[in-house]
């Protein structure tokens, strides 16, 4: 029942911020000194096109009355035509946003599988020369911008040694799995399909290392961190008089409560994964929502501008609920409290 | 339980991205990428044309929708016109599905009847009759989408004025105020394409003529069929085996949607792209020499130019634009900036057109043009100059070249300080004729004189004269004849006389007009780009 209770206050949070940053990203995308017709139809297009495009959108109508069409719209599930592709936007995220959350999970498994362990093993190691190098690895992790980062990457991966591709989801003949989830290694392994899930696994490695990089670096110091205070506290040393392995002493009483701290910031992290992948994902030929979003504010199209606001807005408090919920679990003095 | 499936999960997780980062033979090929599958929906790498390009813009393949580049490029390859334009020669019209057509003053109009060719299909076998050409140019017309004024206001077109009079002869009447030469060059763009009507008006839902379909499948008579567009990714045609011309060498052409130009020079170097079309002119030198690949240039139709707001004191003296135009170093933009990529042309029409004006008088011409300057009794000027960010046409920067004009001008005392922003947002000041001086480009909307001329004269036409305040009516009128002139000879005279006028009168300073360039593996042959952005795939082999 308490659970139920604190889901509930949860949503409700969530369609606040729904409303919040529905009204900000409009009013925004409303005044800037450009105007989307002319955007879209550009140099050439005369006065009657550019008023009848106008009349189309909307954008002929006072600002609240466009919200008030706006959020009519979004109630009955239809976020609006995109001015750019001409197309329903719900249409071009269900097109775009599983590539990038394909993305953002590979990304995230390699911030867990190499952040978690270097920080484990920094920690262990503290001030000898494994140590040195993790935080040295995280410093960079922390520093290098991601396009510098991704050109490197490929630089090496793919035009140097040959290893993996350069961009994109799939070979170039690999035809795409039959779409359940747009995950393309869902969709193969759903279809048994191995040539596709061999091509999109592949295609995942460098787009993931690229925008996986800061996130693991991030984890890595956390763990690091949470480690080195876990490790002095008393009960570790009881557990070491009791006899244990060091290595149980470690990882059951030391990484288990280690981790907690970690698990808090990896529905941020996941967030950050999402926004961080536009630039990946223009490097890699990557056709996530990144992309969507950048094209899209290039060329004024808030009606897309606004449904990727609004996507974004929505998965971001949904991971930390994830996160929450996880802990709910995991932690039993939340439950209490 | 919640920690054994996390576990689970994690060592999934890293099991499939060590079978990734391990799986053998997966090193990307020659040709064509990591592991060319048998299976190839493309019928393998060998015959396929690999096309890597930023085609971001790409929004249908309807020919009545398209105008947009990548657009026009894919819907050129699908569909066939009337009449059309060979390679990058854009002086002669060639028939097309049209075998002939003759041009009839009836004294109200002038009627072209084209006579179309006998025996030719489309791709789904149905024969291409005058039907379909009526259907076709009434469905652009009627679906009125970006293209559609090159119908209804350049042809003044409407429905009832394109006529079947029997199974393959169409007459067209045109109003006498209309250019029959511009008509004609018009149907030789995607416009003009001609899709089958039977097979179209079978998908036509809820009034839409079929644009629905047509927006990612094709139907029409081209060398290649849409085969699919996998939407951000990639398009793929495939060869039409009813094609009624020369048939084409490649089984397919796939166009990738990759639009950072890094991951493009990779691609081609490593034999992953064959064609590669947005590369930076460093780039373009970067792969001159190395092995297996070349480059190859293509002409555009494009003018750089800065545009000068006659309405803003003091650039509504003649002479201060003169002097604006006499201290540009013309020949330092093209050969350093642009690495060559360019042509120097300085009037209102762009070479590859009838009526392209080779003069080019203005030179950095310090001394001049403070002369000038000093006759309109200026001394010191400030003006702000607007641009747009991202790269221009020939490779630099928006804002490198706007830094070169500032230089310039400030050997002659005007100061130009800049103002860049987002593209959108300086066409909004630009077509509010609020701008006081502007870096942009312009391309014609169809190839002939007539799609430069009349927008860089005609202040009524609301586009560029209007955007600079440039009120000249007797040139303007002078134009507007022009343009409806049928004999070539005192056509090219009255452009002669018009372009002329505006190399010293029009509130211009028209820069340089880019070329494209390309990438290519060493293997592709017959490659020509068509100044009117687009490439004839069937003409290539690899």
């Amino acid at each position: 029942m308490r659970f139920l209770a604190f889901l509930l206050r949860r949503i409700v949070g969530i369609a606040a911020v729904m409303i919040g940053v529905s009204v900000i990203t409009f009013a925004i995308s409303h005044v800037v000194p450009a105007d989307p017709a002319v955007a879209a139809l550009g140099d050439h297009a005369t006065d009657a096109q550019i008023a009848a495009f106008r009349a189309e959108y909307h954008l002929d109508r006072p600002l609240p009355e466009q919200y008030a069409t706006y959020v009519v719209g979004i109630v009955h599930g239809d976020l609006g035509k995109s001015i750019r592709t001409r197309r329903a936007v719900a249409d071009d995220l269900a097109d775009s946003f599983p590539a990038t959350l394909e993305l953002s999970f590979a990304a995230l498994a390699v911030s867990l599988l190499v952040g978690i362990p270097a920080g484990i093993w920094s920690a262990i190691y503290r001030g000898r020369w494994p140590d040195v190098i993790v935080r040295i690895a995280a410093l960079a992790g922390g520093s290098l911008p991601v396009f510098w980062l991704g050109l490197i990457v490929i630089g090496l991966g793919y035009y140097q040694l040959g290893w993996f591709p350069g961009g994109g989801r799939l070979d170039t003949f690999v035809p795409p799995p039959p779409t359940r989830t747009g995950l393309y290694v869902i969709d193969s392994l759903l279809a048994f399909d191995i040539d596709a899930l061999r091509s999109s696994l592949i295609h995942l490695v460098l787009p993931s290392l690229t925008l996986g990089y800061f996130s693991t670096a991030v984890i890595a110091r956390m763990t690091r961190s949470s480690m080195l205070e876990v490790l002095g506290q008393d009960y570790m040393r009881t557990a070491r008089a009791k006899g244990l392995a060091e290595r149980i002493v470690v990882v059951r009483h030391g990484l288990r409560n280690a981790l907690i701290p970690t698990v808090t910031i990896i529905g941020l992290t996941f967030g950050s994964l999402l926004s961080g992948a536009v630039l990946t994902e223009t490097i890699f030929s990557w056709p996530g929502l990144g992309r969507y979003a950048t094209a899209s504010a290039i060329s004024l199209d808030f009606p897309a501008v606004l449904g990727v606001t609004l996507l974004a807005a929505i998965v971001y408090p949904v991971a930390n609920l994830a996160v929450d919920v996880a802990y709910y679990w995991l932690d039993p003095r939340i439950q209490r409290g | 339980m919640f920690r054994s499936i996390r576990h689970t999960s994690i060592v999934f997780a890293a099991a499939l991205l060590v079978a990734a980062a391990c799986g053998p033979a997966t090193t990307p090929g020659p040709s064509g990428s990591a592991g060319a599958s048998p299976t190839a929906s493309a019928g393998g790498a060998a015959s396929t044309l690999v096309w890597y390009s930023d085609v971001s813009d790409l929004i249908s393949l309807d020919p009545a929708v398209v105008y947009e580049f990548s657009g026009t490029l894919l819907a050129h390859n699908a569909y066939e016109t009337l009449v059309k334009f060979e390679g990058a020669d854009l002086a002669t019209i060639k028939p097309g599905l049209a075998q002939s057509w003759d041009i009839k003053d009836t004294g109200s109009t002038f009627d072209i009847t084209f006579k179309l060719k006998t025996g030719q299909k489309f791709a789904s076998g149905n024969p291409i009759t005058a039907d379909d050409v009526v259907y076709s140019i009434q469905r652009a017309i009627n679906l009125n989408k970006s293209p559609a004024f090159l119908f209804t206001d350049i042809a003044q077109l409407k429905p009832e004025s394109v006529k079947a009079s029997d199974a393959s002869t169409v007459v067209v009447s045109l109003p006498k105020t209309a250019s029959t030469q511009g008509f004609l060059s018009i149907l030789t763009f995607t416009i003009g394409g001609i899709v089958d009507s039977k097979a179209v008006k079978a998908k036509e839902s809820a009034g839409d003529f079929g644009s629905g379909y047509l927006l990612d499948h094709s139907s029409g008579s081209g060398p290649f069929i849409i085969d699919h567009w996998t939407k951000n990714s990639e398009v793929l045609l495939k060869a039409n085996p009813n094609y009624g011309g020369t048939k084409p060498t490649l089984s397919a052409v796939l166009v990738k949607h990759v639009p950072e130009s890094t991951n493009q020079q990779f691609a081609l170097e490593k034999g992953d792209a064959d064609i590669a079309k947005n590369l930076s002119p460093q780039q373009i030198k970067a792969l001159q020499g190395k092995p297996g690949v070349t480059t190859a240039s293509g002409n555009s139709l494009q003018l750089v130019y800065v545009g000068m707001n006659a309405t803003f004191k003091p650039l509504d003296n003649a002479d201060v634009r003169e002097a604006l135009r006499t201290a540009v170093d013309y020949d330092g933009i093209v050969n350093n900036l642009l690495s060559g990529n360019a042509k120097k042309v300085q009037d209102i029409v762009p070479a590859g057109l009838a009526g392209y004006n080779d003069a080019t008088p203005f030179q950095a011409d310090v001394t001049k043009a403070k002369a000038l300057l000093a006759k309109a009794g200026q001394t010191s000027i400030t003006l702000e100059l607007l641009v747009s960010t991202g790269p221009a046409p020939g490779g630099a920067q928006w804002s490198d070249i706007a830094a070169k004009l500032k230089d310039d001008w400030a050997k002659i005392g005007v100061t130009a300080n800049i103002k860049q922003t987002a593209q959108a947002e300086l066409l909004t000041t630009y077509r509010a004729q609020k701008g006081q001086l502007v870096l942009i480009l312009w391309g014609p909307d169809f190839p002939d004189p007539d799609a430069n001329v009349g927008p860089f004269t005609d202040y009524n036409a609301k586009s560029i004269a209007f955007r600079n305040g440039f009120n000249d009516a007797t040139y303007a009128d002078k134009a507007r004849k022009a343009a409806v002139i049928t004999d070539p000879t005192a056509r090219a005279a009255a452009y002669k006389d018009i372009t002329d006028y505006m190399l010293h009168n029009g509130p211009y300073v028209i820069l340089y007009q880019p070329t494209a360039q390309f990438g290519l593996r060493s293997n592709v042959k017959g490659f020509v780009w068509s100044p009117v952005d687009w490439t004839d795939f069937a003409s290539i082999s690899k």
